[in-house]
């Protein structure tokens, strides 16, 4: 008898979805649907609006990761008029983007997945949370909530808001860094620093043994930008693939490129399309971004203490435990702060030189860089007037689609057998899906909490267990 | 000190009435006013170093302005949002003890998008600015 085993919402991610599990006559699991099961539609309803609102515009369609989206475009939005932006502009965009990731990252890291980390997969869930945790790991929490507050505190000082702000314009940015918000970030980035590296040791040290371990581990693709070096690269460089143990794929590739080698497919079942790389086929192409994605891709960092904590991550080889995204996202923090050091000690920072001015010279624009979740694509395609004639975007979310399919699929393999489902596949399989931080508001839909619930279900569409979980 | 916080989404009409009173209040001696539209864990720290906290928020309701206080108490769902009581949980978790909380509610009636109150929320704007002001003189002289 075939079964279905429904979880619905999925909590604790940015935005709501369901999971499938099906099971096939002798009650194992078959396969396993990671649904997105609303659609927003932004690239339809950006079609006839002006280029120059783009970067502002396409920030609506997030309120955590507006930064990746802003970016994003004004780097299409730089191509389609066919300008080289100044250098202050680049060097403040970077700045940007390394406080986005480190806020984006620890919002993830220490309100959302660290309950689960250092509570265990099987603590009660309606105390496996921040607020659980504030009570068992106060210092830890505060210390994580002051790092995201450094991370946004980055973006306001540049941007005028830390949500939102049209700072970043096509032709470079609209506001030049003084020397007193200069000051400031240098002066906050030590207690960050020591953030981070007191986190990284925790982590390796003092969590969970047990959610530390294997969850839901596939063999995978990797994909991030790099440098010209094999550095790692968040918002320039070319597109690299690694695969399972680190053999090149593909390299120093154009990310302008990408239609070449990247295809999306579609299922009837889901809104959130699947990224595949096109030589494999799908779903054969499947690969990672984000964390776990761009640190299994490169060759180094080109920071100390971040070159110091890859080493000893690869110490195995190249990871593909699910869970070690964790591992990466914090090895990424310090390297987003390292980097930000570099930044800041650069004069050329404060030039005020930060915007070229140009009409529309070109009728496509493509705009690639690192997104905290993974590698953000924006496509733009204007008329003479710059009115926007088609907009494409393949977000990080959904390149993590099929793998996040598969992580479910794992997890659900192991925790039910002969029909059987053991206890704790409702906190796995959610943990497996948060390690990927994905952001559906991003991929199609926005941000909220529900209840959990889990049916299975027969063949003839009866219900046959049932399993709620209240509002979590 | 005393911290107002006004919650809310400036472009969705009445919703924005909580952003649009802090506002008002920015330069006050003896006060941080924030707009932010949600209350998120960060704040926690905020609101640890005030003697008292205001919370001023559109309501669904329409039976009128109302001043309630707030008590500190684990909510059920979570994410990385929070409401007033939550976050007041969260505050004495992390540093011990939380202030004095309050929640001003302004009824809304119109919450589609768009910038500006209705004619409705913006008929309430005097009264619930003078219960903010009281409120605050009440905390100038202990409360």
């Amino acid at each position: 008898m075939e079964r279905e085993i429904l979880i619905e919402p999925v909590t604790r991610i940015e935005g709501h979805a369901k999971i499938t599990v099906l099971l096939d006559e002798e009650g194992n699991v078959s396969d396993a649907r990671f649904h997105v099961t609303e659609l927003r539609g932004f690239e339809k309803f950006c079609e006839g609006r002006t280029l120059w609102e783009m970067p502002s515009l396409t920030a609506r369609i997030c309120g955590i990761c507006p930064i990746s989206h802003i970016l994003a475009s004004a780097k299409a939005c730089d191509a389609i008029l066919a300008v080289t932006i100044p250098e202050a502009a680049e060097l403040l965009r970077r700045l940007m983007n390394l406080g986005q990731m480190v806020q984006s990252h620890a919002l993830s890291f220490f309100y959302l997945s660290a309950p689960d980390l250092i509570l265990g997969w099987d603590a009660d869930p309606k105390g496996r949370n921040v607020l659980g945790l504030a009570g068992k790991e106060p210092e830890l929490v505060r210390s994580g909530i002051r790092l995201r507050a450094f991370g946004q505190g980055v973006i306001e000082r540049l941007g005028g808001k830390r949500i939102h702000p049209a700072w970043a314009v096509p032709g470079g940015v609209n506001r030049p860094l003084s020397a007193e918000d200069r000051a400031w970030i240098l002066e906050n980035l030590p207690e960050a620093k020591r953030t981070i590296i007191t986190t990284l040791d925790l982590f390796k040290t003092a969590f969970d043994a047990e959610a530390r371990s294997s969850l839901g581990d596939i063999p995978t693709m990797y994909m991030g930008l790099v440098s010209e070096s094999g550095e790692w690269e968040h918002y320039s460089g070319y597109l690299r693939i690694v695969g399972p143990t680190g053999e090149i794929v593909l390299d120093r590739y154009d990310p302008a490129r990408y239609s070449e080698v990247i295809a999306e497919a579609s299922e009837e079942w889901t809104y959130l399309k699947f990224p595949f790389y096109k030589p494999l086929g799908y779903p054969d192409g499947i690969y990672r971004v984000g964390p776990l994605g761009r640190v299994n891709a490169c060759d180094r960092f080109g920071t100390p203490l971040a070159d110091a904590e890859l080493e000893e991550f690869r110490r195995g080889g190249r990871s593909g435990r699910t869970i070690d995204y964790h591992y990466a996202r914090l090895i990424e923090i310090l390297a987003a702060i390292e980097r930000m050091e570099r930044l800041l000690k650069d004069e050329r920072i404060l030039s005020t030189e930060i915007r070229a001015e140009a009409g529309i010279n070109e009728r496509e624009g493509i705009g690639v860089h690192e997104a905290p979740r993974g590698t953000l694509f924006h496509r733009y395609v204007v008329d003479r007037n710059g009115l926007i004639e088609k907009a494409e975007f393949i977000v990080s979310t959904g390149h993590n689609n099929l793998a996040m399919n598969a992580t479910v699929r794992e997890i659900a393999r192991a925790y039910i057998r002969g029909g059987e489902v053991k206890e704790g596949i409702l906190n796995r399989i959610e943990g497996g899906i948060r390690a990927y931080d994905p952001c559906l508001s991003c991929s199609v839909h926005a941000v909220g909490q529900m209840p959990l619930l889990l049916e299975i279900v027969g063949p003839d569409g009866d219900l046959v267990e049932r399993i709620v979980r209240d509002g979590q | 000190m005393q911290l107002v916080i006004g919650i809310g989404n400036r472009i969705r009409q009445d919703d924005g009435i909580g952003p649009l009173l802090a506002e008002s209040l920015k330069g006050y001696t003896g006060v941080e006013a924030i707009a932010v539209h949600q209350l998120t864990p960060e704040l926690a720290e905020r609101i640890s170093r005030a003697e008292r906290v205001l919370f001023v928020d559109a309501s669904l309701r329409g039976d009128g302005i109302s001043l309630d206080r707030v008590q500190p108490g684990e909510p059920r769902g979570l994410g990385h949002t929070l409401g007033p009581s939550g976050l007041l949980f969260l505050t004495e978790e992390l540093y011990g003890e939380s202030p004095e909380g309050w929640a001003l509610s302004i009824p809304g009636s119109s919450f589609g998008l768009g910038e500006g109150l209705s004619e409705e929320a913006e008929s309430l704007l005097p009264a619930a600015r003078a219960m903010i002001d009281l409120w605050l003189n009440e905390g100038r002289n202990g409360g």
